[in-house]
C-alpha cells in the first residue's frame, strides 16, 4: 500500500510517517516548503510544495489534488486539525469519496474505527474507493522506528479557484497546562458546587503532583474552565497513569476519554454514579468532605 | 437574502441503549434533531433577523426523517419552509453521498446566497458534509465558524481552531459550518410554534431529487460499545472519619 501523509504540524508529521509504516510499505510525505531534513528521514519520498505568500493551509488543497492524480497513492492521512479536515473533506468530494475520521485504529486491510453516538459505541469501517482518506491522531498509530532515505521532490503549486481572505490572525493564548502528556490528572465535574472550590482542588493536584481538567459541562456550561480542558468525546482523550474523577457521574461522553487510564480513582456521593464501575478506587462520600481530609492527610 | 440551513435527524444519544453483546439499540431512541444543526438553524435566522431574508431548512436521509413533529420543530426556529429527500434508499448514506443529495436539494431551490451546516453531526460527527458540499457545489467552503457578518455579498466569520483565532472574508454564496459557540438555540415560543404549523414542507423522493443511484463509497463493518476495561473497583462506602482513613490508605499506595 503507498501512504501518503499531510499534517499542519511537523512533529504531527514526523509521528504520522513513523507510524504508517505499520499500514504500507512506502511512505510518502507532503510538506509545505521542506527545507528541513527531518521531514525526509521518516518519508521514502518528500514532496515540497513551494510556500506561496499570504496563502492559508487551505489554499494548497487544489496542489495536493493534482499530486493524488499523478501519483493515486492508496491511502492518505490527515492529522485531525480543523484545517486538515477541511482540506480532506474538499479532497474527497473531488475524488468521489468519504472521509474516516479521527480514526482510534487503522488495520493494515485500511479498516478505520471511531466513536460515534457520543462515544456510546466504536464503528469500524471501510472505504471502498480506490483513494481511501483517514484523519487520525499521531497518539493512534504507534510510530515504529524505521526510517525512510526519502529524496525531495518539488511539486509546483497549483492556483485555487476559490480564494477565502484572511482578514486578521491571532494566536490564541496558550494554555498553562499540557494534559495529554500529564501522568496524573484530576477531572472535575459538577459536583463541585461553585467556582471558587476549584481552588481546593488545584491544592489537591499540587499535592499530588498532577494537572486538573474537568467534564464538559464544567467547561461549557459553566464556563469555569477553558474549553481546551474538558475530557471526553469532542475533547480531550488521555490515559495518565492515575485519572481522579471528583464530583464526576461518569457518563459515557466522559469516560470515553479517560478509560484508558492505568489506574481510575473516584469520589461520588452517588452511589450509583456509573463511574463507580469504571474505578479500580472510590468513595461514596461529600467532596467537600473527602477533598479536605485528602489534603490534610497527603501533604 | 435566501438562507439555507442543512439539518440531520439522528436518534436521541441518551435514549440509545447497549445489548449485552455491546450492540447498539436504538428501539428506545426517538429520532431529533441533531444538537449541532440547532446552532446552524439559529445562525440562519439570527442572520434573517439582522439582515432581512428567508430562512430554508433542508434535510436527507431516510423515510422516517418526514415527521410532522420534527418538520414543526425545525419550523418553530425559524426557517420559512422546509424541503427534504426523505427515502429509505437514503438510509445510513455516508458524508460523500449525504453531500450529494444536499446539493440535490440546493440545486432544485436555485436561489440562495449562503447555505450553513452544523460542525458535525451528533451522531457520526464526521465534521464532512460542509466541506464536501462547499466542493460539490464549486462555492468556497469553511469550517469551525463561531461568529458571522453579512456585508454586501461577503461574509465576515470568525474561525476557532486549535491554536489561532482567524477572521476571514468570504464572498457569498458559500457554504460555511458553525461550531456550537456561535449561539445558543432559542426556545421556541408558543407562537412560533403555532405559526410553524402554517408553513410548508416540501418533501422529495431520491428520484424527484434525480439522486436515485448514489452508491456508497464507504461500508460500515460494525458498530458496537467499548469494551469495559477490568477495574478493581474497591469502594469504600460513606464518609465517616474512618471511610475517609480507610480510602486515604488504599489509594496512598498508588499516589505515591
Amino acid at each position: 500500500m503507498k501512504v501518503f501523509v499531510f499534517a499542519e504540524n511537523q512533529k504531527a508529521l514526523l509521528e504520522l510517517c513513523c507510524g504508517a509504516r505499520q499500514i504500507g510499505e512506502r511512505i510518502e510525505a507532503i510538506v509545505i516548503n521542506s527545507q528541513d531534513d527531518k521531514d525526509t528521514e521518516v518519508a521514502d519520498k518528500v514532496w515540497s510544495i513551494p510556500q506561496q505568500d499570504n496563502a492559508m493551509l487551505e489554499d494548497y488543497t487544489e496542489t495536493i489534488a493534482a499530486l493524488l492524480e499523478r501519483e493515486k497513492p492508496d491511502l492518505l492521512i490527515f492529522e485531525p486539525t480543523k484545517r486538515c479536515k477541511l482540506i480532506a473533506g474538499r479532497l474527497a468530494a473531488m475524488a468521489g469519496t468519504s472521509v474516516m475520521t479521527d480514526l482510534i485504529e487503522l488495520t493494515k486491510e485500511g479498516e478505520g474505527s471511531h466513536l460515534v453516538y457520543g462515544g456510546a459505541a466504536i464503528r469500524k469501517e471501510k472505504l471502498n474507493t480506490s483513494l481511501a482518506i483517514a484523519t487520525i491522531g499521531p497518539g493512534v498509530l504507534q510510530g515504529s522506528k524505521e526510517t525512510g532515505k526519502g529524496e525531495i521532490e518539488l511539486f509546483p503549486f497549483v492556483e485555487p479557484i476559490r480564494k477565502i481572505k484572511v482578514l486578521n490572525k491571532e494566536q490564541k493564548p496558550k494554555l498553562s497546562v499540557n494534559l495529554p502528556s500529564a501522568k496524573r490528572v484530576i477531572g472535575v465535574g459538577r459536583g463541585i458546587a461553585k467556582e471558587e472550590d476549584l481552588g481546593m482542588i488545584r491544592q489537591l493536584a499540587d499535592v499530588i503532583n498532577a494537572e486538573v481538567g474537568c467534564s464538559r459541562p464544567i467547561a461549557e456550561a459553566e464556563r469555569w474552565m477553558p474549553k481546551e480542558t474538558y475530557i471526553g468525546v469532542s475533547g480531550l482523550m488521555l490515559a495518565p497513569e492515575v485519572y481522579m474523577a471528583i464530583g464526576i457521574s461518569g457518563q459515557v461522553q466522559h469516560t470515553v476519554g479517560m478509560n484508558r487510564s492505568k489506574v481510575v480513582i473516584a469520589i461520588n456521593k452517588d452511589k450509583n454514579a456509573p463511574i463507580f464501575g469504571q474505578a479500580d478506587y472510590g468513595i461514596v462520600g461529600d467532596l467537600y468532605k473527602v477533598v479536605p481530609a485528602l489534603l490534610d492527610q497527603l501533604k | 437574502m435566501n438562507i439555507i440551513t442543512c439539518f440531520k435527524v439522528v436518534p436521541e444519544e441518551q435514549d440509545i441503549t447497549v445489548k449485552p453483546n455491546r450492540d447498539i439499540s436504538f428501539e428506545k431512541a426517538p429520532m431529533t434533531i441533531s444538537a449541532y444543526d440547532l446552532n446552524c438553524i439559529e445562525a440562519g435566522t439570527q442572520l434573517a433577523e439582522a439582515n432581512g431574508g428567508n430562512v430554508i431548512g433542508i434535510s436527507v436521509g431516510a423515510k422516517k426523517i418526514d415527521d410532522s413533529k420534527l418538520k414543526k420543530n425545525v419550523l418553530s426556529r425559524g426557517p420559512e419552509s422546509i424541503f427534504m429527500v426523505a427515502d429509505d434508499k437514503l438510509e445510513n448514506i455516508d458524508t460523500y453521498q449525504t453531500a450529494n443529495a444536499l446539493k440535490a436539494v440546493a440545486e432544485k431551490i436555485k436561489d440562495y446566497d449562503l447555505i450553513l451546516c452544523g460542525e458535525g453531526s451528533a451522531d457520526l460527527y464526521a465534521q464532512q458534509v460542509g466541506p464536501q458540499l462547499g466542493q460539490l457545489l464549486s462555492l468556497p467552503a469553511i469550517n469551525s465558524v463561531s461568529k458571522i457578518t453579512l456585508a454586501d455579498g461577503k461574509a465576515i466569520v470568525e474561525r476557532t481552531l486549535e491554536n489561532e483565532l482567524e477572521t476571514l472574508e468570504i464572498s457569498l454564496p458559500a457554504v460555511i459550518s458553525v461550531t456550537s459557540d456561535i449561539n445558543l438555540p432559542r426556545i421556541p415560543s408558543m407562537k412560533q410554534i403555532l405559526a410553524a404549523g402554517k408553513k410548508s414542507a416540501t418533501i422529495w423522493s431520491a428520484e424527484d431529487a434525480g439522486i436515485g443511484n448514489l452508491s456508497a463509497t464507504l461500508g460500515v463493518i460494525e458498530t458496537k460499545a467499548p469494551e469495559q476495561m477490568d477495574r478493581k473497583k474497591d469502594i469504600v462506602q460513606g464518609d465517616s472519619e474512618e471511610a475517609i482513613k480507610s480510602f486515604i490508605t488504599k489509594i496512598q499506595e498508588v499516589l505515591k
